[in-house]
């Protein structure tokens, strides 16, 4: 006992002499610039020929320049490493010149034959990344400083390459297409303002500013991101000052930060959004016995508009979201909020539960047995309809309360049934449904959003459910003509007007009544950098932006150190072991002469 | 211990782990879902590029074909590539598998140490003011959940006094090595670690306590005391060591499920170790990554309630011949 004691107590006191050493030892450390960034997901990979997560292109941005950029403000092409370009040929091909002197981080010459290559084998080994930007391009290095870019189809997102990272063709040459997959991409080689220094899985990654960035060097040194798995420990962190940014805090955190002095708290809206999709299928294109139909009366638009007039959006921003997001109209099929279109009040669905009532009595909905659902016409079944709820969002059965109270109230059932998404992917797929809600993030260009609703994304294949976009299964013929209209038309405002004709088009068949435009959640401390730019400007967050253009434009406020004060902790660490260390010492006398005597008792126990 | 025990034993051990190896399989097979739509929607991929995915997954082939495929990897010691990283399943878990070995490990040994001390010192003198105290505190900490306690002390000692970081096993910012390197991450162990022990310690107590009241009416305790044994020798070679026989079992039960994490726990202190890690691995789904996490998890309690078994064999002679 009493030998235990005395080498526990000289354990103690070692650590906390240590601790106060390692403590002072990094106090001399310290005169970087370090932005330290905390997020709720770690990285997959940095290979940006595979990886998926949403931190993995944050790093990309950093550490691949692309040969034209997006503006901060609003997505416009400008320069990047290509200084200009022209066009030829009809808009088929372009002629970009690259910046001169350019470099990679490890001082081997950046030039066309890096851009060429990244393209043509992205192209060929379909890169998933990249297939949807470059898979109709072709790219020649007449020399070091030209590319030349030809598109097999008119392509109205060219000259913007933004989306296109540059890889190293000196580092990617050596991996053969077999073993690119597994590259996990820890080389840190890039041409952008910063590159990977280290990477501690589930815990964090560090970048540093890269001194050859062609815009020069940023005034920020570092980059620290950490990764935590409890958001609320996350915003604690920002408001004690160990972060300077951080993404997604928990809907409740987010309102008190939006009350805390020194932070900013932002809601970045780029585009996504929640909908309730109904069952449109049709009967094109036909599909065999294997899927399920919609309840009859989803088929009928004025039932469908029926439920769309019966939905307060208004009441669901500020009650199921917690007054956190905007409540929409249209579709949003990009970022860029240009190509979302105002609907007019003429032909908006607004909030009415009468004139909903109204309207399925005039279509012959009728609750002809009395017991408060209304039927289908002429004697028909009951009007109930599948619900399906995702048990991964926390906001579906909030949602899924006042949707069913007032569909309830203009006479039409639901059955609710909840699935995990990889399960309601499939019973969208069979058609296993009437409603669900769901939600979608946009590219730039409206393009993707806008394929997933042509009739061929319809599922009609039955050998996979899930190889389908349409969650919707609308087919619109005339939606498609227009899809393929948008697709090649060159003159931008031809184009967007094509794009809002379609999602007016959309809106109006009341197969998708999208409910709110969610916004990413953020929040960053003013009191040590400025320069926060919010991609898009005004509404658009501040960091996971489509382009990540605030880092390089950061300024420090003053010559301020890291985030993360490992001193205090460490210090203060030290301070309470050897606390600790002198009340054992104390304590230890009485506890021995309490041991001895213990040991001398014969009285029984009890 | 004769052979033939041991023997039944091991054998009885093998045969689970054959059981729980199948069955790992068909488990995460019942529920139809397809990865790939769930993993890739919204990507923009082509009809090529999503097959080409269902074959780097493996979920091409029938049911049966995929298990042939398993089985075959599995006898190479290959748990497959995990959909969500692409890395290897192996490499995944070795590296969450050392902060989960660290944190769960020492708190298990912390709260057994501890938790047996206290209940020595609570059943030896039932009734008294410190048995009152101590069974109190067990029973409260025993009853606490280990996530609310965990929040608690972060928001005292991390938050308020500032003590101890926040979350993460180590400083992004420190260039420490060695052993100021080792004192550092001993730094972030302590509030997760004492949420663990703390919130563990109870069950420990509350069944050395019981077992030591009941050895305490044996009759070779009256016989010991007759010897004129003192009392602390009567509690140190002959209550004890009769007592702790159900710990040893707790014990060796409770050590099987280190491996598998403390999922709460780990979360709030954003402890990258396997509890996460199957946490991720249900939320992408990541099925390869689950089904080496269930093996892995089941392996390790199948080791350690074999250990368990002869442990108890080897303790209590009893056991052999029955």
């Amino acid at each position: 006992m009493n030998r235990t004691r005395t080498i526990a107590l000289a354990a103690v006191s070692c650590v906390a002499g240590l601790t106060l050493l390692a403590g002072s030892g990094l106090a001399a450390k310290k005169a970087t610039v370090t932005l330290t960034v905390g997020l709720t997901q770690d990285i997959d990979t940095l290979n940006p020929a595979v990886g998926q997560l949403v931190p993995d292109y944050e790093v990309w941005n950093l550490q691949y320049a692309t040969l034209t950029r997006k503006s901060a403000k609003d997505f416009s092409t400008i320069p990047g490493l290509a200084q200009s370009w022209r066009s030829s040929n009809h808009g088929l091909t372009w002629t970009y010149t690259l910046r001169p002197h350019l470099k990679w981080s490890d001082g081997v010459p950046l030039t066309s034959a890096d851009v060429a290559y990244t393209i043509n084998r992205a192209r060929k080994e379909q890169w998933l990344n990249y297939t949807a930007f470059i898979g109709n391009l072709t790219a020649k290095a007449p020399n070091p400083r030209t590319v030349v870019i030809t598109s097999s189809v008119p392509d109205p997102r060219l000259p913007g390459l933004g989306d296109t990272y540059i890889v190293p063709m000196h580092i990617y040459d050596k991996i053969s297409k077999a073993n690119l997959t597994k590259y996990a991409a820890q080389d840190g080689v890039g041409s952008g303002p910063f590159t990977l220094e280290t990477y501690v899985k589930g815990q964090y990654w560090k970048m540093k500013a890269n001194p050859g960035y062609w815009q020069g060097k940023p005034a920020v040194d570092e980059i620290v991101f950490r990764v935590f798995t409890n958001s609320d420990a996350m915003v604690f962190s920002l408001q004690k000052g160990e972060l300077d940014v951080i993404d997604n805090p928990s809907p409740a955190s987010f309102k008190d930060l939006q009350k805390t002095k020194g932070i900013v708290a932002v809601q970045g809206q780029q585009g996504s959004f929640d909908e309730l999709a109904l069952n449109g299928y049709n009967g094109k294109p036909p599909r065999s016995k294997k899927f399920s139909s919609p309840n009859p009366a989803l088929a009928d638009l004025r039932f469908r508009q029926a439920i769309a007039m019966a939905i307060d959006k208004q009441a669901l921003v500020s009650r199921a979201y917690g007054g956190i997001g905007v409540a929409a109209d249209a579709l949003s099929p990009s970022a860029d909020p240009e190509w979302t279109p105002k609907i007019p009040a003429s032909l908006r669905y607004d909030f009415d539960l009468d004139k909903a009532k109204k309207l399925l009595d005039s279509a012959g909905y009728k609750d002809t047995d009395g017991d408060g659902i209304r039927n289908l016409p002429n004697g028909g079944k009951d009007i109930v309809l599948r619900y399906l709820i995702r048990s991964e969002s926390i906001y579906a059965k909030p949602i899924s309360d006042f949707v069913t109270a007032w569909l309830k109230d203009i006479g039409i059932g639901t059955k609710l049934s909840v699935y995990s998404d990889s399960q309601l992917t499939v019973e969208i797929g069979k058609g296993a449904y009437d409603m669900f809600t769901w939600g979608w993030t946009p590219f730039v260009d409206p393009d993707p959003q806008l394929s997933y609703f042509q009739c061929d994304e319809v599922a009609h294949d039955a050998s996979d459910f899930t190889n389908y976009y349409n969650d919707a299964s609308y087919c619109d013929p005339t939606y498609d003509k227009l899809y393929a209209q948008q697709r090649v038309e060159l003159n931008h405002a031809k184009r967007v007007a094509i794009v809002h004709q379609m999602l007016t088009r959309f809106y109006r068949s009341a197969v998708y009544d999208v409910l709110e435009y969610t916004p990413e959640l953020q929040a960053y401390r003013t009191d040590r950098f400025t320069g926060w730019l919010q991609q898009p400007a005004k509404i658009g967050p501040v960091i996971l932006t489509n382009t990540s253009p605030t880092y390089f434009n950061l300024k420090p406020i003053k010559t301020s150190t890291s985030g993360f004060s490992a001193v205090s902790v460490g210090g203060i660490g030290g301070v309470l072991l050897l606390v600790a260390a002198l009340g054992l010492l104390g304590a230890s006398r009485p506890v021995q002469a309490r041991a001895a005597r213990e040991e001398r008792s014969t009285k029984p126990g009890r | 211990m004769s052979l033939r025990f041991v023997s039944g034993k091991l054998l009885g051990a093998l045969g689970t782990f054959a059981f729980v190896i199948v069955f790992n399989f068909f488990l995460f097979r019942v529920v139809e879902g397809n990865p790939v739509g769930t993993l890739f929607r919204g990507r923009n991929l082509t009809e090529a590029q999503r097959a080409e995915l269902r074959h780097q997954f493996g979920l091409d082939g029938s049911k049966l074909d995929q298990f042939w495929h398993y089985l075959v990897q599995l006898a190479h010691f290959n748990l497959g590539r995990s959909y969500e990283t692409n890395a290897t399943v192996i490499s995944e878990i070795g590296h969450a598998a050392w902060p989960t070995v660290v944190l769960v490990g020492v708190s298990t040994l912390l709260s057994t140490l501890i938790g047996v001390w206290m209940g020595i010192v609570a059943g030896w003198r039932r009734g008294s003011w410190r048995d009152h105290g101590l069974t109190s505190f067990t029973m409260a900490t025993y009853a606490m959940p280990d996530f609310w306690l965990g929040m608690l002390l972060l928001i005292a000692f991390a938050v308020l006094l500032g003590w101890f970081p926040i979350g993460g096993i180590s400083d992004p910012a420190s260039t420490a090595t060695g052993f100021s390197k080792l004192l550092e991450e001993a730094h972030y162990l302590v509030l997760p670690c004492a949420t663990l022990t703390v919130a563990y310690l109870g069950e420990y107590s509350i069944v050395m306590r019981s077992s030591l009241v009941d050895v305490k009416q044996e009759d070779y305790l009256v016989l010991a005391r007759a010897k004129g044994l003192r009392d602390a020798l009567v509690r140190r070679r002959h209550a004890v060591p009769n007592a702790l026989l159900p710990v040893v079992t707790l014990i060796a039960i409770n050590f099987g499920f280190v491996l598998s994490g403390a999922i709460a726990v780990e979360s709030i202190y954003s402890w990258p170790g396997l509890g996460l890690a199957t946490y991720h691995a249900i939320r992408a789904p990541d099925l390869p990554m689950l089904q080496g996490l269930f093996l892995v998890f089941s392996a390790s309690v199948i080791f350690f309630n074999l250990l368990a078994d002869l442990a108890y064999a080897y303790l209590d002679p009893r056991v052999r011949t029955a």
